[in-house]
């Protein structure tokens, strides 16, 4: 950092950049053809420094490990990749396809754009590319290491081509992928204009300035909430799709010096299914970085500025840090419950800034087939579910704890997929009680029209979301087939692939609530009584949990909730830090 | 006579038009948040009083409100009913299941209620497909007894919203004969009227949001007519659409959700009809209030219509202009940050109460109003003298941001006002270079109680000149409102590959669709001559999510033959819109037939008196802050300039209504219809 910045200008390059990334993400939907994408956001975008470090963003940059491979990058220059082992966990699993352009400004090296989106396929065993049963990420789709897709400009067509020949729906990904290229494009050219107007080495300069700034920011952060003392915190994923589990996570975190330290020894080894989440490093100081912004003080930029204070500590060989050639696809069960464990542990110090656990993964239904016209299709959903009580209210029912993603309507579905949804809505007493109560998870009711196979994925089944503060722990999740002309309910798994459908026959997919936060019997009863006219409660359950009486004609009885208060705090206590409901190894499994 | 009435939060802007002399005269009086229906009587009064003229001379009330949007935004609309497809009662609490990013955006999200409580909802069994088969028949019984139920309980309002209407409205119509005839004082709205679009959540909530400030709405119009009546008024009632068109007060008290964005529609009219007069096609229409800025595009004069817009948290899918609003104004509040030491200004602001300190008022924090009065862009004296400024009051409050960062106050003030314009920045770029348009390929008209103060600084960033600050900025939504057509839309949603569709088909549903639009506009007695057709489809790449709208040119729908230059061209859009275009089948979303009824222009004469040597004009002279040090700098009287004066920058120019910051290096010229100018010298003349 050489050249001084007038705070000001700083202050403006930050804006213009958050403008930028922005931008990246409107041209990125608009122009993508597949549902995942548009509908529902799974695309991230980010803008780097020239060494690769992001300065906007939301997940963090990966880019070193890529560019460490490349001695020529050129302008015109366009990377493209998927596989997460040759690019040292950037991404975690083959179906994102990530886009990666340097950017330069009168030939001078000034940064990077990058953006990664999920593909609705990308070959493989199984359409979706993710195969619940998969042993090894050979069956798990095309594998791209780092490469050019244009170079100085000129498109590589044959890298296109063979990415393409190599899934089950090539004109959805050839826009997507164009989508991509289009953001990172719109970014380069916001960048340039930030240097001709402000000048390069202010540019530049800035960069660095403001990587410092939140990198100051986090010190305090961290000399705030992070004590010497180690906390632990440990949660579970329920099963690796191939009859494992459960799997253990362990997190600590403590500090040393200026540094904070987050050491998951004690997390289980590396699962023999597919839901090993290979996490980079950088990405893992990221994630942590954001919870303590989010959790703490929302308004400061989120860049990678505080790498250096932070220490991870993954070992080799366990669900974190998995070795090659181990399945990933289905690493988000893993992922999210990374940030339950990190959720868990640091709202120990911060009991009023903490969050409870949400639905704990990103739910899938896929549903692929050929139509009456010998047509192939191949739905893809994501479903949300509970997100987490919080210190600000309640949880959100059926939204999504991932940011900016959107339910695709039912009457897009319907219209382009042989399928009628019969019903979609939050599901009742899945919310975990407390002061402020936990989301509820969604039940949605889908009827195939065509014979076909379908696939699914979930989590949190069997170790329901925690509550925190008093809190109790929400409703697990659950997956139910009714075969046509019949009225039974037949249980299936939360992590299943290819079963085969016939006109006529029903899933119900059941998603997980959230955990509440604060103490239940704090809650306003009026609350209570409009979560029970809300259909959201039960009064059975508006007595235990919250100890509100209300009438079978829906009327509250005050002075009897007051009394039955007043008895279930003495009989109580202090309410207990977290509530789990059931812990593997701890309480016998149903 | 016409009169255009504009309510604006603090004021309420009268203008009034007398065909026949070519005059105009304006009036200004408190709003009356109350009951908005207050202030516009008492401007009726004091207005014709100033015109001299009777009230019963007006011919037509042209009248922009935000009584509906205020509903929403501040949740006091009516209690809703809802009926929708049984299993799906949870539409509107379920919504898109959206949270805001990054990771862990949910942590500080605020979700309101819905507009229409889970309560007041009710499941009937019915269900169409998404052709418009009847997959489940409508259970009438059961439905009736919900009804009985739920129109009993207190409600104030229903809608009916069930899955596929827009293919086949049959059972929402049923329901409303079943509504009408055990209710028949019910406001009951369709969504398959309202919305007859495919995307459940977003025709429920457009429509409840109808419904939700239906009552509100009657009411008010039902006041308004009342009040004009007493004072005499005898003419009809028009409401200013959010598209910047007219629509009936019956029209306006049976479709409201149409009016949520009648406020800002007034200055982009206008300012597409300065675009027209001064012959500048492209211009960006910059309107920066007390507590929010609204931009927006006029290209080739016209103002560009969106088919969505947000209200607060709630989507609300009507034609509206397309209006980008930041939460950028004068009243705006500078803070430092504890942690990264960085200045903010907004979204957070001082509103009217207390307002900037410089007001004296009470406020404590400063505000964009704050650093233009240290930097000696505001004078002294505000609104003609009636209002005096308290200078040491901003200085004070600009200097506690600027110490704890090692700033003077004068650079602190510029660093406000710098950052106050890069988030307006953002709000224009999203409406220009987002939509492949150069920005330097437009003008800049400013308006709205600080537009001028800050349109030269943001012009300088962007490159878009001439800085336009018409003759009197402050009733310029009223204006607006006196040149509104009347407009009213024709569509049919139609998805299907284009391929497969059969062109006879298509052009026989344009046809229709005119059929309705001359019958709408015979109900609205347009005479012949002022009448106006478009036509336009709704085209996308199949299965892509959004759609591109194309003008289908009047002579093909006559000859209904081929889509091929029309299917061109959307190519060609989507190029310059996103940087591609694919080799993949077009789809067909919706028609569209669009009916105008053109009003007369407001002639003004122009300004004869005043003088074009500026030195004349000058009030005083005062220290002003440009490039970094204090310059005197004159104080211009704008009403004593003539058309052709020429003023040299950097110089404040006052009138009654507004301030304009002219910078060094630019100069500004008075044209021959009393707009001034601001070029920069090495550019225009």
């Amino acid at each position: 950092m050489t050249k001084d910045v007038d705070p000001i200008v700083l202050d403006l390059i930050e804006n213009a950049l958050l403008n930028a990334r922005f931008e990246m993400d409107s041209v990125v939907v608009r122009v993508a053809l597949s549902p995942v994408i548009r509908e529902q956001h799974d695309e991230f975008p980010m803008i780097c420094d020239p060494q690769g470090r992001m300065i906007v963003g939301q997940f963090g940059s990966y880019i070193p490990a890529i560019v460490e491979e490349y001695s020529d990058i050129n302008e015109g220059d366009i990377f493209v990749w998927n596989d997460p082992y040759a690019c040292k966990g950037s991404i975690s699993h083959n179906n994102d396809w990530c886009v990666m352009m340097p950017i330069f400004h009168e030939g001078v090296h000034v940064g990077f754009s990058s953006i990664f989106g999920h593909m609705v396929d990308v070959g493989g065993k199984v359409p979706g590319s993710m195969p619940a049963d998969a042993y090894s990420i050979w069956e798990e789709g095309l594998r791209v290491p780092p490469v050019k897709i244009y170079e100085k400009g000129v498109m590589n067509e044959g890298v296109l081509k063979i990415m393409l020949n190599n899934t089950r729906t090539p004109d959805m990904n050839r826009a997507d992928l164009m989508a991509l290229v289009a953001g990172c494009r719109t970014a380069a050219k916001r960048v340039q204009e930030i240097c001709d107007r402000f000048g390069r080495e202010t540019y530049l300069a800035s960069c660095g300035l403001l990587l410092n700034r939140t990198r100051e920011a986090m010190r305090v952060l961290i000399n705030k909430y992070i004590s010497e003392e180690p906390v632990s915190f440990t949660d579970y994923v329920d099963d690796d799709g191939v009859g494992n589990g459960p799997f253990k996570m362990q997190l600590s975190i403590y500090r040393r010096g200026d540094t904070a330290v987050f050491d998951w020894t004690g997390t289980d080894d590396q699962a023999e299914g597919p839901i090993n989440f290979h996490i980079h490093e950088g990405l893992c100081k990221l994630f942590f970085g954001v919870y303590m912004i989010m959790a703490f003080d929302p308004k400061i930029m989120f860049n990678e500025g505080f790498y250096d204070l932070f220490e991870i500590v993954l070992p080799e060989g366990s669900l974190l840090n998995p070795k090659f050639p181990a399945a990933l696809s289905n690493r988000l069960n893993t992922h999210t419950r990374f940030f339950d464990c990190q959720a868990g542990a640091l709202g120990q110090k911060a009991p009023h800034l903490s969050m409870a656990a949400g639905y704990g993964t990103s739910p899938h239904f896929i549903f692929t087939g050929q139509d009456s016209n010998g047509k192939y299709f191949q739905l893809m959903e994501l479903l949300f579910g509970g997100v987490p009580g919080r210190p600000r209210g309640d949880g959100l029912d059926g939204h999504a704890w991932w940011p900016l993603f959107s339910a695709t309507p039912i009457e897009y579905i319907e219209n382009y997929y042989p399928v009628v949804v019969e019903s979609y809505r939050p599901v009742k007493d899945a919310g975990g009680a407390g002061l402020h109560r936990g989301g509820a998870g969604i039940e949605k009711t889908y009827c195939v029209l065509e014979a076909g196979s379908v696939s699914i994925h979930d989590d949190r089944e069997v170790v329901p979301p925690w509550g925190i503060n008093g809190g109790l722990h929400g409703g697990t999740s659950s997956k139910w087939l009714i075969r046509a002309g019949s009225d039974e309910r037949e249980r299936i798994k939360s992590k299943l692939d290819n079963l085969q459908v016939e006109p006529g026959d029903r899933i119900v997919f059941i998603t997980a609530g959230s955990g509440g936060w604060g103490d239940p019997l704090e809650r306003a009863p009026e609350k209570v009584l409009a979560d029970v006219l809300n259909d959201l409660v039960s009064r059975e359950k508006a007595e235990e949990d919250y100890g509100v009486v209300i009438s079978d004609k829906n009327v509250l009885d005050s002075s009897a909730t007051e009394k039955l208060r007043t008895s279930r705090k003495k009989e109580r206590g202090e309410p207990a830090p977290f509530d789990f409901g059931f812990i593997p190894g701890v309480h016998a499994a149903e | 006579m016409r009169l255009g009435v504009d309510v604006g939060g603090t004021f309420t802007d009268l203008l009034l038009h007398d065909d026949a002399a070519q005059r105009t005269y304006r009036a200004k009086t408190p709003s009356t948040p109350e009951d908005q229906s207050i202030g516009v009587a008492e401007g009726v009064r004091l207005i014709c009083e100033k015109a001299g003229v009777a009230p019963s001379d007006i011919s037509l009330v042209l009248h922009g409100t935000t009584v509906a949007t205020n509903a929403v935004l501040e949740g006091k609309g009516a209690r809703v009913g809802l009926l929708t497809t049984a299993g799906f009662e949870h539409v509107l609490h379920l919504a898109k299941s959206w949270t805001p990013g990054p990771l862990f955006g949910w942590i500080v999200m605020d979700k309101p209620d819905p507009l229409a409580a889970l309560s007041d909802t009710r499941g009937i069994p019915e269900r169409m497909d998404a052709r418009g088969n009847v997959l489940t028949e409508l259970d009438e019984a059961t439905a009736t007894a919900m009804i009985d139920d739920l129109c009993g309980s207190g409600i104030e309002a229903l809608t009916i919203s069930l899955m596929h209407s827009y293919a086949n409205p049959a059972h929402e119509r049923r329901l409303r004969e079943i509504v009408q005839e055990r209710f028949p004082d019910m406001h009951v709205s369709l969504s398959s009227d309202i919305l007859p679009e495919f995307r459940e959540y977003d025709r429920a909530i457009t429509t409840v949001m109808n419904d939700y400030v239906r009552p509100i709405m009657t009411r008010y119009l039902g006041r308004i007519e009342k009040r004009l009546g007493e004072t005499g008024v005898d003419s009809r009632l028009h409401i200013v659409r959010s598209d910047g068109g007219l629509m009936s007060a019956e029209a306006a008290a049976a479709r409201p959700v149409h009016t949520v964005l009648s406020g800002p529609a007034g200055g982009v009219t206008a300012t597409a009809m300065i675009a027209r007069r001064t012959k500048l096609p492209r211009l960006l229409a910059f309107d920066m209030g007390g507590t929010s800025t609204d931009v927006s595009v006029i290209i080739d004069g016209e103002p560009t219509i969106t088919r969505s817009t947000d209200v607060g948290y709630f989507p609300a899918k009507v034609p509206t202009l397309d209006v980008r609003s930041v939460g950028a104004g004068g009243g705006s509040i500078a803070e430092v940050s504890e942690l990264t030491n960085s200045l903010r200004v907004g979204p957070r602001s001082a509103g009217a109460m207390p307002g900037p300190v410089a007001y004296g008022r009470g406020g404590t924090e400063p505000t964009v109003s704050d650093a233009n009065v240290v930097l000696g862009y505001l004078p002294p004296k505000l609104l003609g003298g009636d209002m005096s400024l308290d200078l040491d009051g901003a200085r004070e409050a600009v200097s506690k941001v600027g110490n704890p960062i090692g700033l003077s106050p004068e650079a602190a003030a510029q660093g406000i006002l710098d950052i106050a314009n890069e988030v307006m920045l953002g709000a224009l770029r999203v409406i220009t270079v987002q939509r492949g348009l150069d920005p330097r390929d437009f003008g800049i008209v400013a308006f709205g109680g600080a537009g001028p103060l800050h349109a030269n600084a943001m012009a300088q960033v962007l490159g878009c000149y001439p800085v336009v600050v018409p003759h009197n900025p402050g009733v310029l939504s009223a204006l607006g409102f006196l040149e509104a057509e009347f407009k009213n839309e024709n569509v049919r949603t139609l998805i299907g590959s284009i391929a497969g569709i059969d062109d006879a088909h298509l052009f026989a549903v344009f046809r229709e669709l005119r059929g309705q639009a001359v019958d709408w506009l015979n109900e609205e007695e347009v005479a012949e001559a002022d009448r106006g057709l478009t036509y336009s489809v709704d085209l996308r790449y199949e299965q892509q999510g959004f759609e591109v709208t194309i003008d289908v040119p009047a002579d093909l729908v006559e000859s209904g033959k081929g889509l091929d230059a029309v299917l061109e061209d959307f190519h060609a859009t989507h190029d310059r819109l996103y940087g591609v275009r694919f080799d993949l089948p077009i789809e067909l979303v919706a028609l569209r037939v669009v009916a105008t009824g053109a009003t007369p222009a407001v002639n003004e004469a122009p300004p004869s008196a005043g003088t074009t040597d500026v030195s004349e004009a000058v009030m005083e002279t005062r220290k002003g802050f440009f490039k970094g040090e204090w310059q005197d700098t004159p104080h211009i009287d704008r009403d004593r300039l003539a058309a052709g004066a020429r003023v040299e920058g950097p110089a404040i120019i006052r009138q009654y209504d507004t301030t304009t910051v002219l910078l060094a290096d630019h100069h500004a010229i008075v044209d021959d219809q009393g707009n001034l100018l601001i070029w920069p010298n090495e550019k225009g003349e």
